[in-house]
């Protein structure tokens, strides 16, 4: 496995100052990996190259869609392939079938969006393994992993912010891309 | 196309209830008991409610046997959410016993309050069982059951027709309740026949339908006059 | 970053999920009793038909029916309180997201419940499912009750991952505690497996972000009609008193405010068991006792409006369902409601001590009893009262049916007992990005309130 360089920060400010250091030291954003407990203002912290995107929003418009067509197929279909009269009413009447198309394209909606958080986010992630700073992690810092073989450049910049006993040059750890 | 529908005559009505007992005999009606009548259970596909008019002592009772409406735009049908009820092609409210889950919307959306509910299901032990009708399904417990202007008389009498090469007569085909009423204060028929007694019933200038305003085009037209004692329309 | 403090304060959160509690245990245990009568008395009435119960005609809705309405009510606490105060960003609804998010799942599912122990031949319900057969038969999409099937399934689908999304993180920060504390137990697997390999990248936490975003903006129009939905199981009848044009909102209005009095009792005896004051501390009461007296007017406005139509209007089939409800046999129910849904709030709430956490709790529960006696005088009374009064109706329910009703009460116990014990019922990276903007106020300019330290 590849060298892993760790460090451990206690601000978003400090990191942001890391990354700095680290992008000057021409190291790529597919080599560095920032993990936080909480979301501080995600495009701070993204490593310099990196642009965040998420296609959600465009997901969700799409899941309704196909959840309020399924859901009138499925009622206009279903009506018509044994079609009883009850009460006098249409065999598909309009105001009925838009409770079910709405309830169908909320489904389709609510669905395809979890579905693409998941896929983003590249969940569920079987070879997941701990790494070294996973308790400070869950503590409240910031950790920064950084693959490859550490070089003064930024080494001592960026490491000199971070806390005391951090920064160990450490063989595999699981750092994973996403 | 057959459209069937009753005339029931409110004027010559007595009260008597034979209606009540022929049909529960012809349809395998259960017998709930006096603990479950009182409790608001008894299963009777039919009641007479009584009217009364004026003060004692000129009073004079009204008797009206309701039943199922048999309506053309029935509430109790849409809300049913497997479709064991729906109107068929002859004009009458089916009721499918298999396919009830027992929901009871239906009963809470007629206006008529006509359908009835097996809480239990129905108890005929021995010899009782003798008289169970073999032309009719008893109910299990759970499931909605009413008026069903006995389908299966009706079925049974288009048979015969049919045998027979030829049309149904008015008068051919009798629910039980019709059958028994001493005053024929119930009669029965194809209402798209002009000639039918019940076609006839229906344009006398006496007849009226029961919650007329809600518009549930019931196929059962009562008639009722000022003056009694007319008998025929 | 976050104080030192904090770290104290979390382990409040954190300690009903290490290891066995005696409290909740106990808890467990006598919820779990409760279950135990809901399931006898079910079995009871699944082996010896529906007639166990007191339903007759005319009242062939009665205990389950007010139940269901009941609890699919209560659930509106969650969605409402986290979904509507998530869009418009109002920071103290940070401590009360989870505990809100678990009421609704645990309340829908029970609501849920309902319908099929209701049912005749509860065993035929899949005859509800749009399921091919053989006879090519399929259910009626005209009838309100598959309107609530497929409202109600969108809905407990909706908030079971509405919970479980924000919960991934909080998941990923007790897996990395356990692992490192307690490797190699059987909660470090479940964690693990739960946390589904979270890593807290800033790529993750855009998508959840955004995922919730969009989750919160959804799931309160679903909310909204679920409970409409509902309220036209009785509207689209004939029935005098219930065919109303106002039960869609009505209903809604009942949901919210008998969701916000379940919060408010949840979160007192959260606060008072788990000794979460740091947390759901004074303000958050208040900002709620504010919300819930806001719904009291609300709903008085609303039952005022469908009873002084029905009175003024003076149709012969309504009014003898009014006159019944109000001066007749249902008179002592119907203004014991009015009492504990209105009077009682409208004298304690508008005032200051009046919304302090016991206090506020108090009148959460007067309005629960209230609300549930809103449904059943809506069921029963209007069912006992048929138009051709010659079936009129009178519904006394058997043991059989109070006692799937407490057993509701304890299932929904256990399963909320279940659920402390496994994940954190303050949500930690919400609160901790509460004060992380209080520490760094955001760029809007709005100042972020911080959880109030320890006090009485």
């Amino acid at each position: 496995m590849a060298n892993v360089t760790h460090a451990v920060f206690t601000s978003g400010r400090q990191v942001r100052e890391a990354l700095g250091l680290l992008a000057q030291g021409g190291v790529g954003p597919e080599d560095i990996e920032v993990r936080s407990s909480i979301p501080l203002d995600e495009e701070s912290l993204a490593p310099a190259g990196q642009r965040l995107r998420s296609r959600v929003p465009l997901m969700a418009v799409l899941g309704g869609a196909i959840g309020g067509l399924g859901a009138y197929l499925l009622v206009a279909l279903t009506s018509r392939a044994y079609p009883l009269v009850t009460g006098g009413m249409p065999i598909v009447p309009m105001m009925s079938t838009a409770i079910i198309v709405f309830e169908g394209a909320a489904m389709g909606c609510i669905l395809l969006t979890v579905a693409t958080v998941l896929f983003e986010c590249r969940l569920p992630r079987l070879t997941w393994r701990p790494g070294p700073f996973d308790a400070e992690l869950a503590a409240g810092k910031i950790v920064v992993a950084v693959r490859g073989k550490p070089s003064p450049d930024w080494t001592t910049g960026a490491l000199a912010t971070s806390s005391p006993g951090a920064g160990v040059p450490s063989p595999d750890a699981g750092g994973e891309r996403t | 196309m057959t459209r069937w529908g009753m005339v029931i005559d409110t004027d010559i009505c007595t009260g008597c209830e034979a209606c009540i007992v022929a049909c529960a005999a012809e349809n395998n009606v259960q017998s709930v008991g006096p603990d479950e009548a009182a409790n608001g259970r008894a299963m009777h596909w039919l009641r007479i409610e009584r009217e009364y008019e004026g003060v004692f002592p000129d009073i004079k009772v009204r008797f009206k046997p309701v039943l199922c409406q048999q309506c053309a735009e029935a509430p109790c049908e849409p809300v049913c959410p497997v479709f064991a009820t729906y109107r068929t092609d002859e004009g009458l409210n089916a009721m499918v016993y298999s396919r009830c889950i027992g929901t009871r919307y239906c009963a809470n959306n007629c206006p008529y309050t006509v359908r009835v509910f097996n809480f239990h299901a129905g108890d005929w032990p021995a010899p009782l069982d003798r008289q169970l009708n073999p032309d009719v399904s008893p109910r299990p417990a759970g499931v909605m059951e009413k008026c069903t202007f006995c389908v299966q008389r009706i079925q049974d009498g288009q048979d015969r027709a049919k045998d027979e090469d030829r049309e149904v007569a008015d008068g051919d085909i009798q629910p039980a309740c019709a059958q028994s009423c001493p005053t024929q204060a119930i009669v029965f028929g194809d209402l798209e026949n002009p000639s039918s007694r019940v076609a006839r019933g229906g344009r006398s200038n006496r007849a009226y339908h029961l919650l007329e305003d809600l518009d549930t085009q019931p196929s059962v037209t009562y008639l009722k006059g000022d003056d009694w004692g007319g008998i025929n329309v | 970053m976050a104080s030192t403090s904090e770290g104290r304060h979390e382990e409040r959160i954190l300690r009903p999920l290490a290891g066995l509690r005696p409290g909740l245990v106990a808890g467990s245990l006598i919820t779990g009793a409760l279950v135990a009568l809901l399931l006898y008395s079910w079995g009871y009435q699944v082996l010896n038909d529906i007639g166990v119960t007191g339903l007759n005609r005319p009242v062939f809705w009665g205990f389950y029916i007010t139940n269901f309405v009941f609890w699919i009510g209560i659930s509106h606490a969650g969605t409402l309180i986290s979904a509507i105060l998530r869009v418009t960003a109002a920071e103290w609804r940070r401590p009360i997201t989870r505990c809100a998010e678990a009421i609704t799942v645990f309340a829908l599912a029970i609501g849920a419940l309902f319908p099929l122990i209701h049912l005749g031949r509860v065993w035929n319900f899949y005859y509800m499912l749009p399921l091919p057969n053989s006879r090519g038969l399929w259910p009626n999409f005209r009838s309100p009750l598959m309107w609530d099937m497929v409202a109600i399934n969108t809905y407990l689908l909706g908030s079971v991952l509405y919970l479980l999304l924000p919960l991934l993180p909080d998941m990923a920060i007790l897996r990395d505690r356990a692992l490192v504390e307690k490797p190699g137990t059987l909660k470090a697997l479940f964690y693990r497996t739960i946390a589904m390999g979270w890593r807290g990248t800033p790529q993750q936490w855009h998508s959840l972000e955004k995922g919730i975003g969009v989750m919160a903006v959804v799931i309160i129009p679903v909310a909204i009609s679920v409970h409409t939905i509902v309220s036209w199981d009785f509207a689209m009848t004939l029935t005098p008193m219930w065919h109303s044009t106002i039960f869609g909102p009505y209903f809604v209005v009942g949901a919210i405010y008998s969701g916000i009095a379940v919060l408010m009792v949840a979160m007192f005896l959260l606060r008072s068991g788990l000794r979460l004051e740091g947390y759901l501390d004074n303000k958050v009461f208040n900002n709620l006792g504010l919300l819930l007296v806001t719904m009291t007017l609300l709903w008085s406005y609303f039952t005022y409006a469908e009873h002084l139509t029905l009175w003024y209007g003076d149709q012969a089939s309504e009014i003898a369902v009014f006159n019944e409800r109000v001066w007749g046999r249902f008179a002592s129910l119907f203004w014991t409601m009015v009492v504990l849904n209105a009077i009682i709030p409208l004298a304690v709430l508008p005032f200051r001590w009046g919304r302090r956490p016991a206090w506020t709790a108090a009148v959460g529960l007067c309005v629960l009893i209230g609300m549930w006696l809103e449904r059943y005088l809506i069921v029963v009374g209007s069912l006992s009262v048929p138009r051709l009064d010659f079936t009129v109706g009178y519904y006394q329910p058997t043991w059989v049916e109070w006692g799937i009703f407490a057993g509701s009460f304890g299932l929904f116990g256990l399963l909320y007992f279940v659920f402390l014990q496994l994940a954190p019922i303050v949500s930690i990276w919400e609160v901790r990005e509460g004060e992380h903007h209080a520490d760094e106020p955001l760029t809007s300019g709005q100042p972020a309130l911080r959880p109030v330290s320890e006090e009485s």
